[in-house]
């Protein structure tokens, strides 16, 4: 039956979580991961975390349409960002699923709380988009690994204790059959982080360098030379819950630019007023589109809203910029520090701050979308998704 | 939110797809391109449609109608725009029965409605003029002796032509247009033929009364309605190309497995659920929240003028020489697009009345 409200179950768990939010949520510095992992433990201590995870392993074992929930409550409340995204929406997802018993015991909890910071570890210099290539190599020695490469673009390097790692065990076989995903302890000697500069100044991403390190085996996640399959559910879980909680953000995002539009001095011209209807038009089909789709987004149609997503958010980016004029290069927030570091945010948080920072101008805002459709899987690759897919187009 | 199909939505549809697949097939579609023949493929269709009860679907069980609902319509009409049903479901089932539910004096509902919902009568309804777009706030208050109606759906095989005009201020009046002069204005789109409609002031007999506002609603649910046929007209195209892109070689390889073929497939797709989307919402809203129809309405005819002009333009594209001939449909698909994306307000004045929504005009 068509609904356009919540059940009545899921309407009290959204009044409760709304108020407890309303209560709760904290004003901190965005950028301090020790405050930040502060309030995500009391997230988790309060039961929002892990909803759909086991209630074993420190999860709520609720559905989908709760977390969907939280997702658009939590942007709604404007929470401060998540310190262990990766944690939260990949590596614990995906731990979950393919996961051994004791995996599931020693790490999940620990994501959940924010005493451990996870990050990712699958791109490299030379295997991005073709992601099979990657050429970091795990060579057995007794009851561990040895692991010699590099891994790029990893965001939360700088501060994570493990990294989600997909490595080369068998240079030999075929290109998929040879991979295995690891779990790796970020201190382990032989580990060096370096930040990455990205076009924006922040330092979000980092790069991940491994002179052999020594793994346990018992740190393998799934059978050896089994880790595509393994990263490719990876995947399709990152997609989905991208997909949902910025879906969610580009509403708050449009509401932002209708405030931009409010504020100006100078009328839109109609065909201004047409972009921005447009691009409220869209971002009501996405949003609800993901909706829709439900549980079909942790298969292929994740694509479908990522690639949509990516386009759309670049489209409400650049029309915010242009609601400033001439002055759109100018950028905001004098004294800011372009070379700072520490975890990023996506561009989307609410004022709580005296001086509009940087982070939260349409110039970064604009400058940070270019990535939408990089990150998480090009535009390109994706498209190519949807037509073998989802499509069921022939491949080469 | 939920847009789970009940059992009886996913029993409609497949009696929907069935019907199609049998009994509106390549032949009955080729047939409207030959005006002697469409005239009776479509009164074969209609009587077809109305043995499964679609004539009746939206008239309220009162009128001996079956009381359904804008989203069991919305399911129905995907399907039917899939096969490029011609459009006397639209005009009589959606439009003029929509538009005497709003505005017809129980009398002219009691007389018409349940003829209508058992298909003995076909009507449509005449509501643009050239001079107010699809903006019912625009209609003429005339005071001529002759009343015309422009785009008016079906007239030629109606027998219950109507035509709502403004009277005054916020008041609109539906009035049948009896003896009226219907001259048929040649749509590129054969399958659903558009006429205007001639007739003199003084034999209208009016049946119905309303503002403004409720003509808008009436506007808006078949603006829903058209576009889940746009939806469905979109999806098959995208599954005609999909299937040829398997099958046709160059290079000594599918055409389907070229990057250039599989993107441009893979936006037609994005484009399609989105306006499948947007759609599905509007109809839930029609049913349960009014007071957001409009709004609704608007984002899902934008979103599907969107998507099934691309659509129909992408599947020409990647049919190559072929999708530009005469003898495969996609043309027929390509014309029936181009024709619902001006109907009941083209894209940009669905966004002019978003933008006047959100307070930007």
């Amino acid at each position: 039956m068509q609904r356009l409200t919540d059940s009545a179950e899921e309407a009290a768990f959204r009044e409760r979580l709304r108020s407890w939010l309303a209560d709760n949520t904290p004003t901190i510095d965005r950028h301090d991961p020790k405050e930040l992992a502060a309030w995500q433990r009391t997230l988790y201590e309060a039961g929002w975390l892990g909803l759909t995870w086991p209630a074993e392993y420190g999860g709520q074992g609720l559905g989908f349409r709760e977390q969907a929930i939280y997702n658009e409550e939590a942007a709604r409340a404007k929470v401060p960002p998540s310190v262990n995204n990766i944690g939260l929406m990949i590596a614990g997802p995906a731990l979950v699923a393919v996961g051994s018993d004791e995996q599931k015991q020693r790490y999940l909890r620990k994501i959940l709380t924010a005493e451990e910071i996870w990050c990712q570890g699958f791109s490299e210099p030379n295997a991005g988009s073709d992601l099979a290539g990657l050429q970091t190599r795990a060579v057995s020695d007794g009851g561990d690994y040895v692991v010699t490469g590099q891994k790029i673009w990893t965001s939360n390097s700088l501060i994570a204790d493990f990294i989600w790692l997909l490595v080369r065990t068998d240079p030999d076989a075929p290109r998929h059959k040879g991979i295995t995903a690891l779990i790796v302890d970020m201190r382990s000697p032989g580990v060096t982080v370096k930040p990455l500069r990205q076009l924006t100044g922040e330092n979000e991403f980092g790069e991940v360098f491994f002179d052999e390190v020594r793994v346990p085996k018992a740190n393998r996640v799934g059978e050896e030379n089994d880790g595509w399959i393994v990263g490719m559910k990876t995947f399709t879980r990152e997609r989905a819950n991208i997909s949902i909680s910025l879906s969610v953000r580009l509403q708050q995002q449009f509401d932002r630019l209708l405030e931009a539009v409010r504020e100006r001095d100078i009328p839109l011209d109609t065909q201004q007023a047409r972009e921005v209807a447009r691009a409220y038009a869209d971002s009501q089909c996405l949003t609800m589109t993901c909706e829709r789709l439900d549980e079909r987004l942790f298969g292929f149609e994740s694509s479908v809203v990522k690639v949509a997503w990516a386009e759309m958010n670049q489209r409400l980016q650049e029309i915010g910029l242009s609601t400033l004029g001439a002055d759109a290069p100018l950028l905001p927030g004098r004294g800011y520090d372009l070379g700072r570091s520490g975890p990023a945010t996506w561009a989307t948080e609410g004022a709580s701050g005296k001086e509009p920072p940087f982070e939260k101008s349409w110039q970064f805002g604009y400058l940070r979308s270019r990535a939408n459709s990089i990150e998480g899987g090009t535009s390109e690759i994706l498209r190519t998704v949807i037509a073998e897919r989802v499509l069921g187009l022939p491949r080469k | 939110m939920d847009f789970k199909l009940t059992d009886d939505q996913v029993l409609l549809r497949s009696s929907a797809r069935r019907l199609m697949t049998v009994e509106w097939a390549a032949a009955e579609l080729r047939a409207m391109l030959d005006p002697p023949q469409a005239a009776s493929a479509t009164t074969a269709i209609w009587s077809k449609m109305v043995s499964l009860g679609w004539a009746a679907l939206l008239v309220d069980e009162e009128h001996e109608g079956l009381g359904m609902g804008m989203f069991d319509l919305a399911v129905l009409m995907e399907e039917t725009g899939q096969a490029l049903i011609p459009g006397t479901l639209h005009s009589s089932a959606v439009l003029a029965t929509g538009a005497l539910q709003a505005l017809g004096t129980p009398a002219a509902r009691e007389r018409h409605l349940p003829e209508m919902a058992e298909g003995g009568l076909r009507a449509t309804v005449g509501i643009y003029e050239p001079d107010s777009g699809w903006s019912p706030m625009r209609l003429s208050v005339g005071s001529d002796s002759r009343v015309v109606k422009r785009l008016v759906p079906d007239a030629a095989a109606a027998g219950l032509v109507l035509v709502v005009n403004r009277i005054s201020g916020n008041r609109v009046q539906l009035a049948r247009a009896r003896g009226a002069t219907v001259t048929d204005l040649q749509s590129m789109d054969v399958t659903r033929p558009l006429y205007q409609v001639t007739c003199d002031r003084a034999l209208l007999e009016p049946i119905g009364e309303g503002t403004v506002g409720d003509l808008q609603a009436v506007i808006d649910r078949a603006t829903i309605a058209l576009a889940a046929e746009m939806v469905g007209g979109a999806s098959r195209v995208l599954d005609m190309t999909v299937e040829y892109a398997k099958q046709r070689k160059q290079f000594g390889r599918a055409i389907g497995t070229f990057q250039a073929v599989q993107h441009k497939a893979a936006d037609m797709l994005i484009g399609i659920e989105k306006a499948r989307t947007a759609v599905y919402y509007a109809a839930a809203t029609a049913d349960e929240e009014p007071e957001r129809l409009a709004e609704a309405a608007s984002v899902a005819k934008a979103a599907s003028n969107d998507a099934f002009v691309a659509a129909a333009q992408g599947a020409i594209q990647l049919h190559g020489g072929l999708g530009f001939t005469w003898e495969q449909d996609l043309h027929l698909y390509l014309k029936r697009a181009k024709a619902c994306e001006y109907t009941y307000g083209d894209t940009n004045w669905h966004l002019d009345r978003i933008a006047h929504r959100l307070g930007l005009s």
